[in-house]
């Protein structure tokens, strides 16, 4: 297997050499292309993913195999990309926030870092809210923190470490304190908030329904910037809380692949993410519209990211 | 609430000649997938979901609950047929499946299956399409405690599985759990266990722990009893006698109160999300064979031993739909796959799904009928087929499983990693069988641990770590007390048993 692809990767270079730079349009996979997704199957970036992933094979004609390699946040899939050699033939798609989280809390354990990928692009921006039950005796972040301090104590639901360190910072600033429970992801966290075992919890998307039906209400956008569908409520930084996620879904090749085949590739996506396909898939899974920053821009993000979740989340 | 014209027009929506096509072909392809050691439904419906993009919604979805309840008919053969369970749920069907099969029974177990498959599936589906919203509020107010209760309970029935050795049971639940444990923490996310492997951060996975542990361990058990002789793997006796062959009425009307109580389990548990169908069989068979008058029968080819355990485990399906379509939470992985292809159509399930697709869901509802009706009919055709083919020669049978394992294994898994875990656990598992170990109490215990885990973190964070806070929930208290009860009862009944 090893021997293969090596000798492939000798043969694929010995044919650049010979045949001179490439243009990223000649480029084209040498077999099939795969998208190795870093969570399970059946969560919004799997689905994403899969999407996308067909959308770029009708387009192009290519080859292209979606596989799950979830662990860690995507710490897994992307431990074992690094790993690869860069044969242009393994594109993997992730969450930035849980990849930079792992990063800043046990980088020296990781044999990767931002700089040992090649970026194709960005898909969507998952906008993170916190959210309470139409009942809870609190409208706002302010006013939750009062009724944690009047308590002594408050049930709140998290699904990935960046929220606990939120609520971490926000009890340190703000000297108060929350029972945190870690749910399986927002739809656990919607069943603890309706069930009444905590008072509030953190959503992507999946309470947007229980919005529009009125059972919940927006305490707080966890995002650096507002939720686009809640404009009025204010951020944790507004509150005084110096913390934020932006979770952005992006996909990223092994560094040092052929650059004609990291831009023949990222051309095949960022052609995709204009679909209808794609446009409709994001909405109904993170509620936004696609966002494709490009090579070059995933790239920033990450180094930015990183620079910015060690002062968050470096305690 | 949804008005009746809506609830009729989903329903003649279903039942056209288009949609049952679409069942159909779902059907015949899960109980294909099901079959066929190692690959299994859900892996059939995550490659599926993409090309249902073109369909229209309902035949779409129609289409994947078709693969899905498919599957589960289709993952009794192996079990039955073999000995070799592809999923931990199926194992319960195999603990009386299969001695009824080398009885030179096949097509009675496999029937037999079959219809109590049916049974509770139809039975949740009832329950789904009528009080699906109550059962979702009662779902709601299990929270991390009550469930931790429930898990404890589930534990207690399941003592009556551990057989003649209680330090044997104990050690083998004890091995399930550690190896549980290895992976994230579910409270401080700090890998556990992992020795620099990032592919274990998230545990085990199940399907290399459950083929190697129950499948392959049993392959390699049956290689090691083969002395050079060339023998069908398995023989289909011919006795004269055509009740060999089948399942009379009157034999499936003995095991009525089995399949009701089965199929009562499957929709409690199926209706909670993450516990899932293992727990319901188990239990299920677990309380048929205490009840019994003759639980000595039991691992010999019962018959209420396959009814308790396919009419819990498949009443699971149809009830992990319940908080799906009305809170949007997914029960299990199957249930997510459906969620992603609501959401590739556009669909949010949750509160208003009802009342923005109910004509929607109303016709999922009947393609879920209509699959069960067709699981019945192609499962009776399908089952012959089955047998014929694994009455070839056991050198022919075995290596071809042993082959789709390895390729099943490797493609659910996404590489060799999987398919080394899942031959240590062959080694492990032939080890512990040789010895006298439950494998089934051990893959109950890796299966449930992580749930179980987590329930405990989130309960003693909600309780401040105060446990007899525990006492506040009636119904958590009342489980606890009957968790005591039933454990006793079963240990003394273990006790009676040995001694006549």
């Amino acid at each position: 297997m090893k021997l293969k692809t090596k000798l492939l990767a000798f043969a694929a270079g010995a044919m650049m050499a010979l045949s001179g730079p490439a243009m990223a349009q000649d480029w084209a996979p040498d077999g099939p292309l795969t998208i190795q997704i870093g969570f399970g199957a059946g969560g919004s970036t799997d689905t994403m993913g899969r999407i996308l992933g067909k959308v770029m094979a009708d387009n192009t004609g290519w080859n292209i195999i979606v596989e799950n390699k979830p662990g860690g946040g995507g710490v897994a899939m992307f431990t074992g990309l690094s790993q690869m050699p860069p044969n242009g033939q393994t594109i993997g798609m992730g969450v930035s926030i849980p990849v930079l989280v792992q990063l800043v809390q046990r980088g020296d354990q990781l044999p990767f870092d931002t700089t040992s990928f090649d970026y194709l692009g960005t898909i969507a921006k998952a906008e993170l809210a916190l959210v309470a039950s139409k009942d809870a005796p609190f409208d706002d972040l302010d006013g939750m923190i009062a009724y944690a301090k009047k308590q002594g104590g408050l049930p709140l639901a998290t699904m990935a470490p960046p929220q606990v360190l939120m609520m971490k910072a926000t009890s340190r600033v703000k000297d108060a304190e929350f029972n945190l429970v870690t749910a399986d992801g927002g739809a656990e966290v919607m069943k603890l908030i309706l069930g009444g075992q905590v008072l509030a919890g953190f959503g992507s998307g999946e309470h947007v329904p229980y919005l529009e039906s009125g059972d919940m209400k927006v305490i707080a956008s966890a995002n650096q910037s507002r939720l686009s569908y809640a404009p009025e409520v204010k951020t944790f930084v507004e509150s005084g809380v110096n913390a934020f996620v932006d979770p952005v879904f992006f996909l990223a090749m092994t560094g040092g692949t052929d650059p004609a085949a990291v831009a023949a590739i990222s051309a095949a996506m960022a052609e995709a993410v204009k679909s209808d396909e794609i446009a409709e898939i994001v909405k109904n899974a993170v509620q936004g519209a696609p966002i494709n920053m490009g090579p070059e821009g995933t790239q920033q993000m990450m180094t930015d990211g990183l620079a910015a979740a060690e002062v968050l989340f470096a305690e | 609430m949804v008005d009746f014209a809506t609830i009729l027009a989903g329903f003649s929506d279903a039942f056209s000649l288009y949609n049952l096509m679409f069942v159909l072909l779902g059907v015949v392809l899960g109980q294909f997938v099901g079959a066929v050691p190692g690959i299994g439904p859900i892996m059939a419906m995550a490659i599926a979901i993409p090309f249902t993009f073109g369909l229209d919604p309902l035949p779409a979805i129609a289409f994947l609950v078709g693969v899905n309840k498919g599957g589960l008919v289709g993952g009794a053969v192996p079990a039955v047929l073999m000995n070799t369970p592809g999923t931990p749920d199926a194992a319960a069907t195999a603990l009386d499946g299969y001695p009824l099969a080398r009885q030179g029974k096949p097509l009675k177990a496999t029937k037999m299956a079959l219809f109590s498959s049916v049974t509770g599936d139809t039975f949740s589906d009832i329950v789904l399409i009528t009080i699906s919203a109550p059962l979702a509020i009662l779902a709601l107010r299990m929270g991390p405690i009550e469930i931790v209760a429930l898990m404890i309970f589930a534990f207690s029935i399941l003592a009556g599985l551990v057989g003649t050795s209680l330090t044997k049971g104990i050690i083998a639940a004890a091995l399930g759990l550690l190896v549980a444990s290895i992976g994230t923490d579910p409270e401080n996310f700090t890998p556990r266990l992992i020795f620099g492997f990032w592919d274990l951060f998230n545990g085990l996975p199940l399907p290399s722990v459950a083929i190697g542990l129950l499948a392959i361990s049993e392959i390699l058990h049956r290689l090691s009893l083969a002395h050079g002789n060339v023998r069908a793997a398995i023989t289909v006796a011919d006795t004269g006698n055509p009740d060999d062959r089948r399942v009379t009425w009157i034999e499936y009307w003995t095991c009525r109160y089995t399949m009701m109580r089965g199929a009562l389990i499957g929709t409690v548990l199926g209706a909670l999300p993450g516990i899932g169908s293992t727990a319901a069989a188990f239990m299920s068979y677990s309380m048929t064979k205490a009840g019994s008058k003759d639980p000595k029968s039991f691992g010999k080819g019962n018959l209420h031993g396959i009814a308790a355990a396919e009419s819990a485990n498949s009443a699971v399906v149809g009830a992990n739909l319940i908080p799906l379509l009305t809170l949007g939470i997914p029960g299990s992985v199957g249930a997510a796959l459906i969620i992603s292809a609501f959401m590739i159509h556009g669909m949010q399930p949750g509160p208003l799904l009802f009342e923005n697709q109910g004509r929607l869901v109303y016709g999922l509802f009947g393609a879920m009928l209509m699959a069960n009706f067709l699981n019945l009919w192609v499962g009776q055709l399908g089952l012959r087929f089955w047998i014929k083919v694994v009455s070839a020669p056991e050198s022919i049978i075995f290596s071809s499983a042993l082959l789709l394992c390895f390729v099943g294994v490797s493609m659910a898994t996404n590489g060799l990693f999987g398919v080394s875990i899942m031959l240590i656990f062959a080694v492990l598992g032939y080890v512990m069988a040789s010895f006298g170990y439950s494998l089934v109490i051990f893959i109950i215990a890796f299966f449930l641990g992580p749930r179980f885990e987590k329930s405990i973190a989130q309960s003693l964070s909600l309780t401040n770590g105060d446990l007899t806070q525990v006492f506040k929930s009636p119904v958590a208290a009342a489980l606890l007390i009957l968790s005591v009860a039933s454990f006793i009862w079963f240990l003394r009944k273990n006790v009676q048993d040995d001694a006549e």
